[in-house]
Order: C-alpha cells, then sequence, then structure tokens
C-alpha cells in the first residue's frame, strides 16, 4: 500500500471545477458514488471483454488511482472476469500493488486514449509508484481499448442514451468554460508571485555562472605550467 | 519535386495500429506478445488473432504491415523465433524484419516469398556489412543505425543495391544497437535476447518530497527536481556523479525529430521514414502519425516541411536531430 507523502514532488491540484467541487462535496460519503462506478464498469467490462486479459499474468493486480484534486481514491481490482472499482476516502490498506496518480481530467484523457501516458510522465502531470511493470501493464491494456467514457455511461441508461447523452454534452462544454475561466483566475492571483521567481531564477543563474567562472580560473592558476 | 518517401510507423496495440493507419501510415511495424521483438512490454503487442484483424484493417486502406521480429534467439531455443517467422508467413504479413543472422537464414530457407527487412538491432552501417545480408538472405530493405550524418547515410547509398529506411522521430538509444549491454548489466535483462530495455518490473518511481527518484534494479538512476521534464528510466538516460559534478555522460533525455531534414533525407537517396514509440499510446501515434503525414506530403510538393509542433510529446520535452547533423563535432 502507498500512500502520498506529506510534502510530495508529485502533481499538484490544478485550480480547476473538479478542485472547488470536491472541496464542496467532502463531507458527502464515497459510498454514493458506488451505484454509478459499479454500473459504469459493468458496461464497460460487457462491452470491452479482453480489456484486462492483457493482466492475465499479473494475478488479478489491485492499483490506487489517485486525482489529486478530488479529495476521493479509487480502488481498481484488476479482475479478468469482474474488475471492480471502488471509491474511498484514503487508499489505507487497500492493498494496491501500486499507485498511479495525477489531476483527475488527466486521468479521464489517459483512460480514453486522449493523450499519451508517456507524454504525462514527462511532464510530470503523472506519478506512478510501486510496482512499474503492472502499472505499464495497465496503461497499455487500457490504451489498446477504445473505450468512449461518455458513451459508455450513457449506454447505461438504456432508451435514455441519447438524452443523456445531450446533457453530458452541454455539461462538458459549461465545465470546459469554467476551467478556462478559472484558469484566469488562477493565472492572475499567482502572476506576482510569478514574476518575483521569474527574477530571482535570472539571479541564481547569473551567481551560478560567475561561481562557475570562478572555479575555471581557480583551476587554472592551479595548473602547473610545463 | 522529390520522390515521395514512405512512412513507416510504430503500432503496439490494435488501437494504435487503427490510430497509425487512419492518420495516414504507409506501413505500421507491430510485434507478436512475447520476446521475439523488441518492445515485450507488459501488455503490450499483438497475438496472432489481433494481427490477422489488424492485417485486414490496413490491407483494406492500402498500408501495409510490417512484423518485427528482431530480437537474437536464446541458445538452444530458436523455436519461439522460428514460429514467428513461420506465422507471419501463413498470416500473409508485407515483410519480416529481422537482425539475427541464423533467423534470416531460417527465413530465406523456408519463406523465400517472404520480403525481408534488417533491423536497426543488427547494426549493419557500412556497405560490406550491408551488402553482405543482401547477398546472404535477399535482404530488400535496410533499417539504418542512428549513427549516420546525412552525407554519410548519401555516400552508402551510392554503394548499396537495397532500399533504406531511417529514423525521424522518437526515443533514441547510446547507438550501439543489438550491442547494448546496460539493461543487461542492470537487470538481467536485455533489449537484444528479452525484448525491453529497463524492463518496468525493474523500475521504481520514489517521491521523496522535493524530488522523484528514478531506480533500475539495485541502482538509483536519476532524481528530477519538481516540475523538471522527466525521462525514461535506462541507465544512458541516467545522471552520474563525476569529478563531483552530476551530469548526464551518455545521453541527455530527449527525442529525435528530423522533420526539417526530410529534403535532404529524400536527396540521400533514403525510402522509407521510422517513426519510433511501439511503446508509446495511440494519442501519441495519431499526433505523430499526422504531423509527419503532412510533413511528407509537402517535402513531396516541394514545399518546405511544416512546423509539426510535437514538442509536448517529447522525451524531457526536447529535441535533438541526433547524429543527422552532428553537431556536436
Amino acid at each position: 500500500m502507498f500512500s502520498p507523502p506529506s510534502s510530495s514532488s508529485g502533481p499538484r491540484p490544478p485550480l480547476s471545477p473538479i478542485l472547488i467541487g470536491g472541496l464542496v462535496a467532502r463531507p458527502l460519503p464515497p459510498s454514493l458514488l458506488q451505484p454509478a462506478l459499479s454500473a459504469a464498469m459493468a458496461t464497460v467490462n460487457r462491452r470491452h471483454p479482453g480489456l484486462f486479459e492483457r493482466l492475465s499474468n499479473l494475478d488479478t493486480p489491485v492499483f490506487l488511482i489517485d486525482p489529486v484534486d478530488l479529495g476521493l481514491v479509487f480502488v481498481l481490482h484488476a479482475d479478468a472476469e469482474r474488475p471492480t472499482l471502488t471509491a474511498r476516502r484514503t487508499g489505507e490498506g487497500c492493498g494496491a500493488v501500486a499507485t498511479i496518480r495525477g489531476p483527475l481530467l488527466k486521468l479521464l484523457e489517459l483512460l480514453e486514449g486522449r493523450t499519451d501516458g508517456d507524454a504525462l510522465f514527462f511532464s510530470r502531470d503523472l506519478v506512478i509508484e510501486g510496482d512499474t511493470g503492472a502499472v505499464v501493464a495497465l496503461r497499455n491494456a487500457v490504451d489498446g481499448t477504445e473505450i468512449d467514457l461518455l458513451n459508455e455511461v450513457a449506454g447505461a441508461f438504456g432508451p435514455l442514451a441519447g438524452p443523456v447523452r445531450g446533457v453530458a454534452r452541454f455539461g462538458q462544454r459549461i465545465f470546459a468554460r469554467m476551467a478556462e475561466d478559472m484558469e484566469i483566475l488562477h493565472g492572475a492571483l499567482v502572476s506576482t508571485t510569478q514574476r518575483r521567481v521569474e527574477a530571482q531564477g535570472v539571479k541564481l543563474r547569473d551567481l551560478d555562472a560567475k561561481v562557475a567562472e570562478l572555479g575555471k580560473s581557480a583551476r587554472r592558476q592551479r595548473t602547473p605550467k610545463s | 519535386m522529390t520522390h515521395k518517401l514512405e512512412l513507416v510507423c510504430p503500432a503496439g496495440t490494435p488501437a494504435s495500429l487503427h490510430a497509425a493507419v487512419d492518420n495516414g501510415a504507409d506501413a505500421v511495424y507491430l510485434g507478436f506478445r512475447d520476446e521475439t521483438n523488441a518492445r515485450n512490454f507488459p501488455g503490450l503487442n499483438f497475438n496472432r488473432k489481433e494481427l490477422e484483424d489488424g492485417l485486414a484493417y490496413a490491407h483494406a486502406r492500402d498500408c501495409q504491415v510490417f512484423l518485427a521480429i528482431n530480437t537474437f534467439p536464446e541458445a538452444g531455443n530458436p523455436s519461439p523465433w522460428h514460429k514467428a517467422v513461420d506465422d507471419a508467413a501463413a498470416l500473409g504479413v508485407d515483410c519480416v524484419i529481422l537482425a539475427d543472422i541464423g533467423l534470416c537464414h531460417y527465413a530465406a530457407e523456408k519463406h523465400p516469398d517472404l520480403r525481408r527487412h534488417l533491423s536497426v538491432q543488427a547494426s549493419a552501417s557500412n556497405p560490406d556489412s550491408i551488402n553482405f545480408y543482401v547477398d546472404a538472405f535477399d535482404i530488400r530493405r535496410v533499417v539504418l543505425p542512428r549513427v549516420l550524418s546525412v552525407q554519410e547515410i548519401a555516400a552508402l547509398n551510392k554503394q548499396i543495391a537495397v532500399e533504406t529506411e531511417v529514423f525521424v522521430f522518437g526515443g533514441l538509444c547510446v547507438m550501439a544497437e543489438g550491442r547494448c549491454q546496460l539493461s543487461s548489466y542492470a537487470t538481467g535483462e536485455s533489449p537484444n535476447m528479452n525484448g525491453v530495455c529497463s524492463p518496468a518490473a525493474h523500475v521504481r518511481y520514489v517521491d521523496e518530497g522535493d524530488r522523484m527518484v528514478s531506480r533500475l534494479g539495485d541502482f538509483t538512476i536519476n532524481a528530477f527536481a519538481q516540475n523538471e521534464p522527466a525521462g525514461y528510466p535506462t541507465l544512458c538516460k541516467g545522471r552520474f556523479v563525476t569529478e563531483g559534478k552530476t551530469e548526464y555522460l551518455f545521453e541527455e533525455p530527449t527525442s529525435l525529430n528530423a522533420a526539417a531534414m526530410l529534403p535532404e533525407l529524400a536527396e540521400a537517396g533514403v525510402t522509407a521514414l521510422k517513426i519510433e514509440g511501439r511503446q508509446r499510446g495511440k494519442a501519441y501515434v495519431a499526433q505523430v502519425v499526422s504531423a509527419f503525414r503532412r510533413a511528407v506530403d509537402a517535402v513531396a510538393e516541394g514545399k518546405a516541411s511544416p512546423a509539426l509542433n510535437l514538442e509536448n510529446i517529447t522525451e524531457g520535452q526536447a529535441k535533438t536531430s541526433g547524429a543527422y547533423d552532428k553537431s556536436w563535432r
């Protein structure tokens, strides 16, 4: 089991509607989400029965999925026959072989294959801990399956799938607008600090260059002339 | 106006194959889900049924499928490699990409009509070596190691009677392809025999508060400060302490991007361009293939290669033209 260190070098929660929503919903028990999660997993398993077959040599690994901006974690039991996804307040005691940590939207993009896992890792938006082999296998299994989350979830509503899809698309547009506004707000709030940090960075680089130059000239003076 | 370069694109999964074909690949290369290919990562690659479906999908869209069987058979156990060649012929792939001399011989003897390309893993980079493979095994195309400048490729092409394929985008090795022992040294497994460099099962990332440390086997190979772009956990891209300084010694985490050199590569007589990245996701495949499709088409029409904007998906979020211009000389 892995839990985030108190001071982590990993991704910080972005200022987003998800972060605000997560804070507002914090008093509610995670179990409220369970029926929706179970229905979504059942749909995914029915539509993509081979999804976890690529992990079949790993003996049903358990993954802790930690969206850093949500205030909840998810525990995935990657059973090839009956996979389950459970929402919890923390991952303590869940027996996960590995943790995958990042902002919720990035994790969803990864799930749908709209972004590349290695690219998220290079940019440090995604942090993994524990059994890297199991994480790579899960990433490849999910990426190899063409999952369209909106259609999967809407599909669970049977004859109401069409209207649900419409409402969800409307919600996506509102959400995107809110996220943009919050990014502008975030930029305005941190711009003064950002400028100060950048100015300090320039000074530090100058000092580094001067120290390096002093080191070189000291070495030159020490080198005996032949 | 110049001859049109063929675009050979990676596929680690059926979804990536669809992404490559849909975004304009002329050919897709892939491997079976075992140690017979050099991207034997967990959860990656194709079983026989998936390859059969992939062939149907690609061929219906006028795209070829190349099968990489480019590791070196284990001594005394060539069967998995022989079976891979036999199955490739039976399923109707457009060519097999081979590295091992014995396997080249097996394929040429058993399946003379099955087109054979020489993998970069064979590390054939001079006329004597390449002509040997052509004469002995009727190799039809050579994937050149990433050690040659464009001028050297042009000179080489004048001395050989076989197509050449060069890498234009993606991860870089220390340029001792097929011979590198760093992964074996650290983990006991290698890309050459087991099909995987720095196997994920031997990799650990540890969050140490102000930095993320990557470990391979018993070795700490890198530590990334907060927000510092990261790279693959390979020894060649590790940071080492020498003379009191911690720095990259072999190479920095960076990706090859030779898009700006497409006209020179065409002029040098290159036939095909290869994009690295069978271990990458379908989003990477779609973005890179679509960008290079635009570039190849533009260059074929005599226009300049357009800006591709691929920095967001590159290792270390940095790019290099590698050995093609040997800027370090």
